[in-house]
């Protein structure tokens, strides 16, 4: 019997519950009045995270017009675009496409990711959301422990994260706990030194960790204490669900954000393209507004406890590469 | 030293002055942050596991070891019994060694064994593994309507696996031993 065709018998239970689940999800919404958006999935410009590879192809118009395009690394630019031009309550089901990720274990190179932006909102009202959403999709006796980054840094690592919040200070103690990091590394890569190594494979359970540093702040607003930005990140049993900020409505710090973005993937020796402006000037009348994006094969996985993201996924590429 | 990527199951590494098997890893891009391995592995001296993150421009010291063919002959009380295939000597294994790999072993089955010093630190299976099946629940008409493709079945060596509703006693199956599922009928001779 074909690979493909046993893949997909082997996971048949797996494949139906994701359909329920996926429907349960979008019900979720709707009953709170939050509409869906489609977004295209091919674009011109894509994010600038310096770490995310996306995939690049050409397009040609009917004219034998040729474009460099790209498959979007998360429908975020465009919701923003939407949430500018006056739509609310928003949210998106999606495939996004990441270049140079593992085929299988916790990734894939396409991938479902469920984002929506609540408008008057800040990132408590998400945390909220999600919550609420683990309940309702079955998940009802497992409860979220809430926690500020400095408190899980002090509780794991044994150490006060307000005296790492510069990149000198993290580097040092990176030595002091037995790292060898180099010398060129960004303050995000020496926090998740300790993090990863330290912290998250104590995170048992359910988390919310909450208040990042400014310095990993990415498209969240700063929190009244400047030192942290709003954004939180969802874990459960160690592995990363989702990603949320209060969304930052500063288009001249977003445009300095991105510049930075753009020069550390330079450096990286990363694709390069120009910063998207239509983006930019979303930002400039983006309304107050927090949104987040979730991994909805991973939640899958979570809810039906696989291991790998392959069991939840119709075929994944490594059935489809060879 | 050799780079992240050659990082796979049944590589021993020296880490912190003691050396370690790698008994799985596992790629991660965060997206912030640049990306990473999570290895885990277990002390060859102590036998304890410890899970390790390496970024994907460190490297690692990979210490070479030899590898031998042998074929499994019986299960003691806490190891399992080999045979070396160039020797014919009986080397017996640790089931701590084996971890949850052990399921898969059948009578005469050939595996790699990983040598280091001479002792075996670690057993690398065959992908794909063939077993005959013992027990099969008869399919009932309907099964499929309802969305029940696969049943329980036992094979020869008391796995329990899932399988699509028409294999039946006696047949020949094949499982993927990375996974743990069926693979498809054994192709006949």
């Amino acid at each position: 019997m074909s690979d493909q065709i046993n893949h997909i018998q082997n996971n048949f239970k797996n494949l139906s519950k994701r359909a329920k689940i996926l429907k349960k999800l979008r019900e979720f919404f709707w009953q709170q009045n939050f509409l869906e958006v489609e977004t295209p999935n091919i674009v011109s410009l894509p994010g600038q995270e310096p770490y995310l590879s996306p995939v690049n192809f050409l397009i040609n118009d009917e004219k034998g017009r040729q474009y460099s395009a790209y498959l979007h690394t998360s429908p975020e630019y465009t919701m923003k675009k939407m949430l500018a031009s006056g739509f609310e309550n928003i949210f998106s089901i999606c495939k996004c496409f990441r270049d140079k990720e593992s085929f299988g274990g916790i990734h894939n190179p396409e991938f479902t990711m469920l984002e929506w932006y609540r408008v008057n909102a800040d990132f408590f009202e998400i945390m909220q959301d999600v919550e609420n959403l683990f309940a309702s999709v079955g998940d009802m006796k497992n409860k979220f422990q809430r926690i500020h980054m400095r408190d899980l840094w002090q509780k794991f690592a044994g150490v006060n994260l307000d005296d790492y919040l510069e990149k000198e200070k993290m580097f040092s103690l990176c030595l002091d706990k037995g790292f060898k990091p180099s010398e060129d590394e960004s303050y995000e890569d020496l926090f998740y030194r300790i993090f990863l190594n330290m912290i998250e494979p104590q995170l048992n359970g359910y988390y919310i960790v909450h208040h990042y540093p400014a310095q990993m702040a990415a498209l969240a607003k700063l929190s009244d204490d400047e030192r942290y930005a709003e954004r939180f990140e969802v874990y459960v049993n160690g592995i990363e669900i989702a990603n949320a900020f209060s969304e930052l409505t500063d288009a001249k710090e977003q445009k300095a954000r991105l510049v930075e973005e753009r020069k550390l993937r330079e450096k990286l020796g990363a694709s390069v393209y120009n910063i998207d402006e239509d983006f930019v000037d979303a930002v400039d009348i983006l309304p107050k507004c927090a949104g987040i994006a979730l991994g909805v094969d991973r939640l899958v996985q979570v809810l039906l406890g696989c291991q790998n993201i392959d069991n939840v996924l119709v075929l994944p590429a490594s059935k489809i590469f060879k | 030293m050799a780079s992240i990527s050659e990082i796979k199951k049944g590589v021993v590494i020296k880490h912190q002055n003691d050396l370690w098997v790698v008994t799985s890893f596992n790629f991660v891009n965060p997206g912030k942050g640049s990306a990473f391995t999570k290895t885990k592995m277990r002390s060859i001296s102590s036998g304890k596991s410890l899970e390790v993150t390496y970024k994907s421009s460190e490297s690692v010291d990979i210490v070479s070891v030899s590898r031998v063919n042998m074929q499994f002959l019986y299960k003691g009380v806490n190891n399992y019994s080999f045979m070396n295939k160039d020797t014919y000597e009986t080397v017996d294994v640790d089931a701590d060694i084996l971890g949850d790999d052990a399921k898969f072993l059948r009578d005469g089955l050939d595996v790699i064994a990983v040598l280091y010093e001479d002792s075996v630190v670690a057993i690398d299976l065959p992908k794909k593994v063939t077993y005959v099946v013992k027990q099969a629940p008869p399919a009932v008409k309907g099964d499929s309507a309802s969305g029940n493709v696969t049943k329980e079945i036992i094979l020869d060596n008391d796995l329990v696996i899932q399988a699509p509703i028409f294999i039946k006693e006696g047949e020949e199956v094949v499982v993927n031993t990375e996974t743990g599922d069926y693979g498809g009928r054994a192709i006949e001779k």
